[in-house]
């Protein structure tokens, strides 16, 4: 490995590399094109499974061109993460374990309950009008 | 120690009055820090429990490890229905120690995944991200803890709502929530009686960190409406599945609390009440807990120390 002084860099910061040159580009770039803005210090193979990667989440597309593939971007970094965290919620069965989002589900009487106090929040906060906020 | 050896596996049961309790008698802030720090000692004394009463099982095991002494009959007396009880210990000991580690370890994982995703996007405090299913959570460690949210989420609240969401985020950051959370889940893991702490202290950190909010943005109504409109648009997405729980759920409890009157900020429970009553029971069982593991971890060292062959 010719690059072990340099800091691995993880899976998720490549992905983000690749698919911003990606997008500086104007118009469908092959794999060695992209190896080459990215420095040259990644493997064309590399390059290669990032890309296809990407594929897999959506966050780019290709097309034909002669003996290779023509790749364009069809998501920002933002979209991309946003896929990724999706993937992460969804593949954790108990992950309100881990990560204590704002709210949890609602069981039909909930809802219910929760329309009327809503209802009841908003007609004393009319009552009060702009007194508290 | 005899019968004392068994007190710390079944205690946890003087803290289901005070986990019922707690979250509606006592300030939020308060009930978080008084269940985990039951539910911590709880575990610790349930475990070490065990691992006594698997020494005493796993010496009668021909071909065991442990020094030829161990399985004396005087080892053997020290525990009462020593034949069951040790041979009950060794699974579920090891049952404790891999659902721990399980736990542990997904905890890290999730986390390390959640910031592996968002490592292509600049490292503001707030992430957005681009997607019309709405969820919000606080995700500490990494570089940095981030609130992370959805666009589905920010396009359904007000602005003073999104304030109070960013205030509620913070809120769980600011507090380590996640350090409660975890020691929690764990302590339900090393004893099942344990669970109503954890499933009570998700709550009181939710709470905890709704009032914090509130008084971020100074207003308790603008908490309740966001917490209502987040959990009316996030029903049906699979952020939101948490396994049922006895109605009313957790988000209408935490709008009506909001809706009512603060709570009041009190270091400690008159006696004479009954959540006064139940937190001196939690409290009092924890103390036996915590000096029934002990005598019996210093009875079983001498113990094994006689009947060791130096």
């Amino acid at each position: 490995m010719t690059d072990q002084q340099r800091p691995r860099r993880g899976q998720g910061e490549l992905e983000a590399l690749v698919l911003s040159a990606l997008r500086e580009a104007d118009g469908p770039k092959s794999a060695g094109w992209v190896q080459e803005r990215l420095g040259g210090d990644l493997a064309y193979t590399t390059v290669i499974t990032i890309l296809t990667r990407l594929l897999a989440k959506g966050a780019v597309t290709r097309e034909r061109a002669g003996r290779s593939f023509a790749w364009t971007p069809t998501s920002d970094q933002a979209g991309l993460a946003a896929h990724k965290m999706y993937k992460v919620l969804d593949g954790e069965s108990d992950r309100e374990a881990v990560l204590a989002s704002f709210v949890t589900s609602l069981e039909p009487d909930d809802e219910r309950l929760l329309r009327e106090l809503l209802g009841q929040a908003k007609s004393t906060g009319r009552k009060q009008g702009e007194g508290e906020d | 120690m005899g019968v004392f050896v068994f007190l710390p596996l079944v205690l946890p049961f003087t803290a289901w009055p005070i986990a019922r309790l707690a979250e509606q008698r006592l300030h939020p802030r308060t009930a978080t820090r008084l269940l985990t720090g039951v539910a911590a000692v709880m575990a610790a004394c349930s475990t070490v429990s065990l691992g006594l009463l698997m020494v005493v099982g796993t010496a009668q095991l021909p071909g065991n490890p442990l020094p030829d002494g161990w399985s004396d009959p005087e080892v053997r007396e020290a525990v009462p229905y020593d034949e069951v009880a040790g041979k009950l210990a060794i699974p579920a000991l090891i049952a404790v120690l891999l659902a721990c580690g399980r736990t542990g370890w997904r905890h890290g994982r999730v986390r390390l995944r959640a910031h592996r995703a968002l490592a292509g996007l600049p490292g503001t405090e707030v992430a957005v991200l681009p997607d019309e299913v709405p969820y919000a959570y606080a995700l500490p460690g990494g570089r940095r803890d981030r609130v992370v949210v959805t666009t589905g989420m920010l396009s359904c609240l007000e602005p003073p709502e999104r304030r109070a969401l960013f205030a509620h985020e913070r809120a769980h950051l600011v507090a380590r929530h996640h350090r409660f959370l975890l020691a929690v889940q764990l302590a339900a893991r090393a004893n099942p009686f344990l669970r109503p702490l954890r499933t009570a202290v998700s709550y009181t950190t939710e709470r905890w960190a709704d009032e914090d909010a509130a008084q971020a943005v100074g207003s308790r109504r603008t908490v309740a409406c966001a917490i209502g409109k987040a959990a009316l648009v996030s029903r049906g997405t699979p952020v939101g599945t948490l396994a049922g729980l006895a109605a009313p759920g957790p988000v209408p409890r935490r709008v009506t609390a909001l809706l009512g009157p603060v709570p009041v900020m009190r270091s400690w429970p008159s006696v004479f009440t009954s959540v006064g009553l139940a937190a001196w029971g939690a409290a009092a069982g924890t103390v036996v807990s915590a000096l029934s593991s002990a005598n019996s971890a210093v009875t079983m060292a001498f113990i094994l120390y006689a009947a060791t062959p130096l």
